[in-house]
C-alpha cells in the first residue's frame, strides 16, 4: 500500500502536472497572430465567371458572364499574404457554387488566401459560443442563416459592429433589420433563397393534362386528379429534415389564408398560434389535407426530392435551391397556393467575430460577400437571388430568373421565415410539433396551445 | 520488505500514477467541477434556479417528467426522464436474456465465433451510423420491420415507425437492442467459457433436464456477468443520445426525448448553459445510483 506521505505527493504532483498540461493545451490551441499591413487603394473590378457546375443539366452549363463594376472608396488591402478562415453552411454542390465567390475574391485580393470550412448552422452555434467565451474564434468570418444567433452573440459582445461596411438602403427592405441590434449592424446579408410554393415537373403535368390551379377548389380538384394517377403514392411529398420542410408548408398556408401581415404578427406574438384565425387556417385547410392523405408521410427531404422527381409524388414544397439540385431545371415549375400574396425568403449572413486575428482582410471579405460577391453566387445554379439591390435580375441564373419573374408578376411580398426569425429552442419545438401534427392531426389544438405557450415573445408579454 | 525496496516501490508507483492522475484531473475532474459550478450560476449570483427550472419545465422538447397539455391529449409523449426509464425497463431485460440465450445456444458450437462476430458488429458501428440504420430499418418504404408487418397484414405497423409518437420510442429501443446485444453476448460467452464443466456434468449425472441445468446451475453461476451486463446497459440507456439525435431529434412532439437530449437542447439551442449543466448534474446523479450499487457489489464479491 502507498503511505500517507506518498499519497499526498501523488495528489500534489498530479495537480501540478494537471495545471501544466491544461496550460500547454490552452497554449497549443491558441491561434497564431498574423500581422497585416494595409495600404489604401482604389479598385475597379470586372470579372468573368464560368458557371459550369455539374448536376443541374444544361441550363447550368450555359457560360454566364457576370460583370460587376464597383468603384470602391479607399480600401485597405494587406500587402503581405494573409490566410483567412471562413466558415459557411454549404457543403457538396452548394459549396461549389460558393467557391465562385471565393475565387473572384482571391482574384481581386491576391494576397488573401481563403480556407473555407463547411459547418452547419446548428454545429457552429453549439461550439463557437464556448470558443468566444474563451476569447478565441474558430474562423475570421462566419456565415450562417441564423440571424437570431448572430444577434445573441452580438448581445454578449462577441461580434464586431459592421455598420460602416454596408449601406442598409442598398438591400431588400427588412433584410438588414434581422441582424441589427440597438441600431448597430452585426451581420452582412449574402444571397437569399425563397420558398415560393409547390414545385412540379412540367413533363408530368403535360403527360396527365394537369394545370396550375387558380382557386382553392381547383387546387383540391388537382390533388384529387393526381391521387388517381397510377403509381402516385400521394399528391404532395412531405420533406423532413430536422422538421423544417413541414414548417415551410405551414407558413405558406398561414400567409395565403391569413395574409402576409399574419406571418409578421406571429413572429412578434402580436398574433398567437391559438388565435381563432390561425386555428381556422389549420382546421379548415391544412388538417383535412393531412387527414385525407394528400400529403405523404414525412420523408427525409433529399430522399423525398428524389422520389418526387421520379414521379412517385407530383408536388413538392421546397425552397428555390431545389432548382440547382434537380437533373433538369428546365422541366421544373412551381405554383403558390391560389391567392397567396407572400413568399418566405431568408438570407445567409456573414459576421466577424471580435477575436479575429485578420480584421482588415475579414472586413474586405465580408464587404465583398455582401455586395459584388452576390453576383457571382446568383449567376450559378445555387437557386438564390441577391439581397443587394445593385445586382440586376438579368445576372441571375436563367431558371431563377423565371422563378423571380413569376413571383413578382403575382405581386408576392418577400417575408421573413417565421421559425428562423424566432429562433432558439422554439424553432426546434415548432418543427417537432409540426411532425406531431403530420402524425396525429387530431392533436392540432394541443399543438397550437404548446406553440403559443412556448413562444418567447408571448412568454415575455 | 526493506526500507530501500519500499522507497523504490513507492517511486515506481508514483511514476506510473502521476501522468494518469494529471490527465484525469485536467480533462475529467476539473470539467466536472466546472459543470457543477455552472449549474448553480444564475443571473443574480448562485442558487438553485437552474435546477428548479429544469425540473418544472413543461415544454415538450425539454420536459423532464410531464409535458404541458398532456391532460388534453393522450401520451406519449411523456417527459424525458420517463422515456429513459421506459428505455431501461424494456431494453435491459431484452438485452440480458437475448445475449444470454444466444451465448448459451452457441456455446461449444463449431463456427459460433462467426455468428458472435457478426452480432458484435452492432457494438463496433458508430452510434451515429446506428441511428441512421435504425431510421432506415423502420422506414415505411425501405425498412425491413414495416415490410415484415406489411406481409403479416398489420397495416398499423407497416408505416414509418419513427414518424408516429405511438411507435417512435419503441422503434429506437428495439434498434438499440440490435446495437447492444453484441455486448451482452460477448460478456456471457466469455463467462460461459470460464464455467467449470464439472458442475454441468454433475447436474446431468443427477438427472437434471436441460431447462433445469440452465436455470438452476448455469444462470446462478453467471451472476457476475449478469451484474456487469445489467449495469452497463442501464448506464448506456441513461446517457443515450446519439441514436435519438440522428434518427428523431426527440420527436415527434417530444415522444422520444431523453435526458441527454434535453441537456443538448439547453446547451445548443437555448444557449442556456446553466440549465444544461443542471441537467448534466441530475443525469450524473441518477446514473450514480446503479453505478454505486455496482461498485458495492464488486467490492463485496472481491472481499
Amino acid at each position: 500500500m502507498v503511505s500517507n506521505k506518498s499519497f499526498w505527493v501523488i495528489v500534489i504532483g498530479a495537480i501540478v502536472l494537471g495545471i501544466i498540461i491544461g496550460a500547454a493545451a490552452t497554449y497549443l490551441t491558441a491561434g497564431k497572430q498574423t500581422v497585416t499591413k494595409t495600404v489604401p487603394t482604389t479598385t475597379t473590378v470586372t470579372h468573368t465567371i464560368t458557371s459550369a457546375v455539374s448536376g443541374a443539366e444544361q441550363a447550368a452549363t450555359t457560360t454566364k458572364t457576370v460583370t460587376v463594376t464597383t468603384t470602391s472608396p479607399a480600401e485597405t488591402t494587406p500587402t503581405e499574404k494573409v490566410k483567412l478562415v471562413v466558415i459557411g453552411p454549404w457543403s457538396g454542390k452548394s459549396a461549389e457554387y460558393f467557391k465562385a465567390v471565393i475565387d473572384n475574391f482571391t482574384k481581386k485580393y491576391p494576397n488573401i488566401e481563403i480556407e473555407y470550412i463547411a459547418r452547419r448552422a446548428e454545429d457552429i452555434a453549439k461550439t463557437a459560443p464556448l470558443q468566444f467565451a474563451a476569447g478565441k474564434t474558430p474562423a475570421d468570418v462566419i456565415i450562417t442563416p441564423w440571424a437570431w444567433w448572430i444577434v445573441e452573440m452580438a448581445k454578449k459582445g462577441y461580434v464586431l459592429d459592421i455598420s460602416n461596411l454596408i449601406n442598409p438602403d442598398e438591400y431588400i427592405p427588412g433584410i438588414v433589420d434581422k441582424v441589427t441590434y440597438e441600431g448597430k449592424i452585426y451581420g452582412a446579408p449574402f444571397t437569399m433563397w425563397l420558398k415560393p410554393g409547390f414545385w412540379y415537373r412540367k413533363s408530368f403535368f403535360q403527360k396527365y393534362g394537369l394545370q396550375e390551379p387558380k382557386t382553392w377548389d381547383e387546387f383540391m380538384q388537382l390533388l384529387d386528379r393526381i391521387k388517381k394517377i397510377p403509381g402516385i403514392k400521394a399528391p404532395i411529398a412531405t420533406g423532413d429534415g430536422v422538421g423544417w420542410p413541414e414548417s415551410d408548408i405551414v407558413e405558406h398556408f398561414l400567409i395565403t389564408f391569413g395574409n402576409p401581415e399574419l406571418q409578421l404578427k406571429l413572429i412578434n406574438c402580436e398574433a398567437k398560434f391559438n388565435d381563432p384565425q390561425v386555428k381556422e387556417i389549420f382546421k379548415k385547410y391544412l388538417v383535412p389535407l393531412i387527414k385525407n392523405g394528400y400529403f405523404s408521410e414525412p420523408i427525409e427531404w433529399t430522399q423525398a426530392a428524389e422520389l418526387w422527381w421520379n414521379n412517385q409524388y407530383a408536388l413538392y414544397f421546397m425552397g428555390t435551391w431545389i432548382t440547382g439540385r434537380v437533373p433538369d431545371p428546365n422541366d421544373l415549375d412551381f405554383f403558390p397556393l391560389p391567392g397567396s400574396k407572400g413568399v418566405v425568403g431568408g438570407a445567409d449572413y456573414a459576421f466577424i467575430p471580435k477575436f479575429t486575428k485578420n480584421l482588415e482582410a475579414a472586413k474586405l471579405f465580408v464587404k465583398f460577400v455582401a455586395t459584388e460577391g452576390q453576383a457571382y453566387h446568383v449567376a450559378g445554379p445555387a437557386g438564390k437571388i441577391p439581397t443587394w439591390k445593385k445586382v440586376s435580375i438579368d445576372q441571375l441564373w436563367k431558371p431563377m430568373q423565371t422563378v423571380y419573374k413569376k413571383i413578382t408578376e403575382r405581386g408576392m411580398t418577400i417575408l421573413p421565415d417565421l421559425d428562423d426569425s424566432v429562433g432558439g429552442d422554439w424553432q426546434t419545438l415548432f418543427w417537432d410539433q409540426l411532425k406531431l401534427l403530420w402524425a396525429d392531426p387530431d392533436k392540432v389544438d394541443q399543438i397550437l396551445d404548446t406553440l403559443t405557450q412556448q413562444h418567447p415573445a408571448c412568454k415575455s408579454k | 520488505m526493506g526500507l530501500l525496496a519500499r522507497r523504490k516501490r513507492t517511486k515506481i508507483i508514483l511514476a506510473f500514477l502521476l501522468p494518469e492522475l494529471a490527465l484525469i484531473l485536467s480533462f475529467v475532474l476539473i470539467p466536472i467541477m466546472g459543470t457543477f459550478v455552472i449549474s448553480f450560476k444564475t443571473d443574480h449570483g448562485y442558487g438553485l434556479d437552474n435546477y428548479y427550472g429544469v425540473i418544472t419545465e413543461r415544454s415538450p422538447d425539454k420536459a423532464l417528467v410531464i409535458p404541458e397539455n398532456i391532460v388534453k391529449a393522450q401520451p406519449p409523449p411523456w417527459g424525458a426522464l420517463i422515456h429513459n426509464i421506459v428505455w431501461v425497463a424494456i431494453h435491459v431485460p431484452i438485452v440480458v436474456f437475448l445475449g444470454l440465450g444466444i451465448a448459451y445456444l452457441l456455446h461449444d458450437v463449431i463456427g459460433s465465433s462467426i455468428v458472435k462476430s457478426i452480432m458484435f458488429l452492432g457494438m463496433v458501428i458508430p452510434m451515429v451510423v446506428g441511428g441512421l440504420l435504425i431510421r432506415f430499418m423502420f422506414d415505411g418504404d425501405l425498412g425491413v420491420v414495416p415490410l415484415l408487418f406489411r406481409k403479416l397484414g398489420i397495416e398499423a405497423l407497416s408505416r414509418t415507425w419513427i414518424n408516429y409518437p405511438q411507435t417512435a420510442l419503441i422503434a429506437l429501443i428495439l434498434g438499440s437492442v440490435w446495437l447492444w446485444t453484441g455486448f451482452s453476448l460477448t460478456v456471457y460467452a466469455a463467462a460461459l467459457e470460464s464455467l467449470p464443466k464439472s458442475y454441468i456434468e454433475a447436474a446431468k449425472v443427477d438427472g437434471a433436464s436441460g431447462f433445469q441445468i440452465f436455470f438452476k446451475v448455469v444462470f446462478p453461476l453467471l451472476k457476475h456477468a449478469t451484474i456487469v451486463v445489467v449495469i452497463m446497459t442501464m448506464l448506456w440507456d441513461l446517457k443515450i443520445f446519439d441514436i435519438v439525435f440522428v434518427s428523431t431529434l426527440g420527436g415527434p412532439g417530444g415522444a422520444t426525448n431523453v435526458m441527454a437530449l434535453i441537456m443538448y437542447t439547453y446547451f445548443a439551442r437555448a444557449l442556456d448553459y446553466g440549465r444544461s449543466a443542471a441537467t448534466a448534474v441530475i443525469l450524473a446523479l441518477i446514473s450514480l445510483i446503479p453505478g454505486i450499487w455496482f461498485i458495492k457489489r464488486v467490492m463485496r464479491s472481491g472481499s
